[in-house]
């Protein structure tokens, strides 16, 4: 009989947890995330971030990082996304962080954010508007528009993944190079426009596993992670306000058509959670595609699930913004159309799934990106 | 409530490989009509092949015929089973939940006699609950033992009783006392029945679809010794509580129409694939991935002495609602006709997971009662 060795455990240090939770505990109170919002930044958060280190997590320590893994990583944005932390954790960390540090581009003082791979389509092929020139010295200078760049408006650098003449390049330019025109999500985060009108940065040839692909399942994990802490935090609320409220003469919670919308949000807060650990475990191993594919396309589906779940047993209480449901609910929403619609991820698993074949389908089911071969 | 990421480990894997190479070489794919899920074929000498390789009765020690194994170890087994859609019917209520029970409130003499020929595969079993007036208010049961010299006498009736018609036993919950006012859990007992008692007539209550799967037992003076009666007389609302909790949260609460999409992708290979088609399976893969992990994970917990109750009501609500769905979604994207006789085997077995499967959301404690149990737990209620 063949034995099996089963991976190594990852784990992710208790401290961690410990530490994000009691940092944004303190700081993003319900009147802290609304100023944010109001004001597009918030310097003190992310300065109080920072000082933790969890800013640069799961960046090698001698690329300038804290170290650490990605599933670390991830434990942090669940807590971003738990706090509603108006903060640009995973542009910074495992996304802008990660891209420079592969490259070796030498990372500024300040803030920095990317360019998502899919704001790149519209506005950076899309009608050819955008183009790049490298010149021999590294020394790369753009033109062009890119859309949605998260926090843009705050950053010292943006940091991009470009095709140029047949090589993938990491692509760093001084955020004083570009014009910025702030725009938000439908949760009042910045997603900013950013023009490239001859905007002079440092190229440098993309390493093996570095390209807009691996960049769009980072940010998919990113998002996977945020959306499961905002989900279980929506849920928490609302068995809290359920209690709460009576009517009829008991809390609302006692009736059977209430605890339908209960149950339903625990159940997707549940499921994103495991989709965003597993996902992060896998992905921390080596390549996860499997694995962040199919937990993106579950949080997108549980988040659309979960808000109209939470709203409801909310009643109109929920639609005000002196209660807090709606920094998680407009979040989901703005966060399940980043890094991969459900039809997106939906083709991209599909292709695994017919690609895997009848006999393979349950083996795919059980050992994810393992059975892809 | 917290669902903890678990993964199998080296032996667990090799358990999964040695199910699966089994299951290769007794029903290879294309030579048998898959079962769909729990609702499976009765098939003794299946069942005794399973038990030859120690997987019936497997968690339960081997003192009693068992072997020691664990939650997660039933997990892939059973797994595997219904994947394949294997004939697993007629071990699978005292595989799942009947010899956990006499295990865990049977006497000596109990364990003795029923978990070795369980652990074989022999001993087929059916599930007393249901009577014409009690359905999900289960505490309002009226069939009655009563008392006599030597044992107890029943009389009523029970109904919706799965494969009365070929199991051996019936596990019963009868009323012992009559109902007092303000404890209508007391006076409840738990009994096992053989069905071959004199007295004990079995009448089929025909499927939607004609076949004969539910029946109705009636008692007139069946005599049961006190022997069978199952721990303590007057606790058996307890004991069927727990009882219950083996019953949720568990593989056959998900994934019963996965042979339907299996059989889907096989009879599609070969031709172009619509788009719309390529895409159910990426998002049917990327679910059971999820649904799975949870429920792995709910095994896991049961392996650590947990006893995961809000966890499993939360699995088996949500995973029966998905067997839906998945059925749901074939029939808007499927462009054809089906019937349960059509040529095609997914055609087949499409029509059968149409008709029986709503009843996924009623079998072992309906949805309703689920997200009762469910949101209590989530409340810190008690449940």
């Amino acid at each position: 009989m063949t034995v099996t060795t089963a991976p190594e455990p990852v784990v992710v240090d208790e401290l961690i947890t410990e530490t994000a939770d009691r940092l944004f505990g303190e700081l993003c109170t319900h009147e802290a995330v609304q100023a944010a919002e109001e004001a597009g930044v918030a310097p003190d958060i992310w300065d109080a971030f920072c000082e933790t280190g969890f800013d640069l997590i799961a960046v090698p320590e001698e690329a300038g990082g804290s170290g650490g893994t990605l599933a670390e990583a991830v434990e942090v944005l669940r807590l971003v996304g738990y706090h509603s932390a108006p903060i640009a954790a995973a542009e910074n960390g495992i996304l802008g962080g990660w891209l420079l540090a592969q490259a070796g581009i030498e990372r500024p003082d300040g803030l920095v954010t990317v360019v998502p791979p899919r704001a790149a389509e519209v506005g950076w092929s899309g009608g050819g508007a955008c183009s790049m020139e490298i010149a021999g010295d590294g020394t790369a200078v753009l033109n062009g528009e890119a859309h949605r760049v998260p926090w843009a408006r705050s950053a010292e650098m943006i940091v991009c993944v470009c095709d140029c003449d047949g090589q993938t390049s990491v692509v760093a330019v001084p955020a004083s190079e570009c014009e910025i025109t702030p725009l938000p999500n439908m949760a009042g985060e910045p997603r900013d426009t950013v023009r490239f009108v001859g905007a002079a940065g440092v190229a440098a040839p993309a390493p093996d596993g570095v390209d807009a692909e691996a960049l769009a399942q980072r940010g998919a994990l990113s998002r996977v992670a945020l959306m499961a802490g905002a989900i279980e935090k929506m849920c928490q609320l609302t068995v809290s306000y359920t209690n709460e409220r009576v009517q009829f003469g008991r809390p609302v919670a006692r009736f059977q058509a209430v605890q339908q919308h209960l149950v339903w949000a625990a159940q997707d807060a549940a499921l994103v959670r495991m989709a965003a650990e597993v996902a992060a475990r896998e992905a921390t191993r080596g390549e996860a595609p499997f694995e962040i594919a199919a937990a993106k396309l579950i949080a997108n589906q549980a988040a659309a699930r979960a808000t109209k779940a939470c709203h409801q047993a909310h009643g109109a209480m929920g639609m005000t913004q002196e209660y807090p449901l709606h920094h998680f609910s407009r979040r989901l929403w703005s966060w399940r159309k980043e890094y991969g619609s459900d039809a997106h991820w939906s083709a991209v698993l599909g292709t695994m799934a017919t690609g895997v074949g009848p006999d393979g389908l349950y083996p795919l089911i059980t050992s994810g990106t393992a059975a892809l071969g | 409530m917290r669902f903890t990421p678990t993964e199998l480990t080296g032996p667990e894997l090799d358990l999964q490989a040695e199910v699966r190479e089994f299951l290769a070489a007794e029903l290879p794919p294309g030579t048998h009509e898959p079962c769909l899920g729990m609702a499976a074929d009765h098939d003794r000498e299946f069942s005794a092949k399973m038990a030859a390789r120690g997987w019936v009765g497997m968690a339960l020690p081997s003192r009693w015929g068992g072997s020691d194994r664990t939650a997660v170890q039933r997990f892939i087994v059973v797994e595997e089973m219904l994947r394949w859609g294997a004939p697993v019917g007629h071990h699978w209520v005292a595989d799942r939940q009947t010899g956990n029970v006499i295990l865990k409130f049977g006497s000596d003499e109990q364990r003795e006699r029923f978990l070795p020929p369980i652990c074989r595969g022999e001993l087929g079993f059916s599930i007393g609950m249901s009577e014409p007036d009690s359905g999900s208010d289960l505490a309002s049961v009226s069939t009655r033992a009563e008392r006599s010299d030597d044992g107890w006498v029943v009389n009523g009736t029970k109904i919706w009783t799965s494969n009365a018609h070929m199991n051996d036993w019936f596990i019963c919950l009868l009323r012992t006392a009559p109902m007092e006012d303000g404890n209508k859990h007391a006076g409840l007992s738990q009994f096992l029945i053989d069905l071959r008692s004199p007295g004990l007539e079995i009448s089929p209550i025909p499927f939607l679809d004609g076949s004969h799967h539910f029946n109705e037992v009636t008692f007139h003076d069946v005599f049961v010794p006190d022997i069978n009666v199952v721990g303590q007389p007057g606790m058996g609302w307890h004991q069927n509580t727990t009882e219950m909790a083996y019953e949720r949260g568990g593989p056959d609460r998900w994934l019963s129409p996965f042979s339907t999409v299996e059989q889907l992708l096989r009879e599609a290979s070969g031709t172009p694939m619509e788009d719309a088609v390529s895409d159910l399976f990426g998002e049917l893969a990327a679910r059971w991935w999820g649904i799975r992990n949870l429920s792995l994970s709910v095994a896991r917990l049961i392996d650590e002495g947990e006893a995961p109750s809000v966890e499993s009501a939360l699995v088996k609500e949500m995973g029966t609602r998905y067997e839906q769905e998945v059925v749901e979604k074939l029939v808007q994207l499927i462009d054809e006709e089906y019937s349960p006789e059509s040529e095609s085997l997914f055609e087949r077995l499409l029509a059968q997971c149409v008709v029986t499967f709503p009843g996924n959301t009623i079998r072992g404690g309906t949805i309703e009662i689920l997200r009762s149990v469910a949101s209590k737990g989530l409340q810190g209620l008690p449940a």
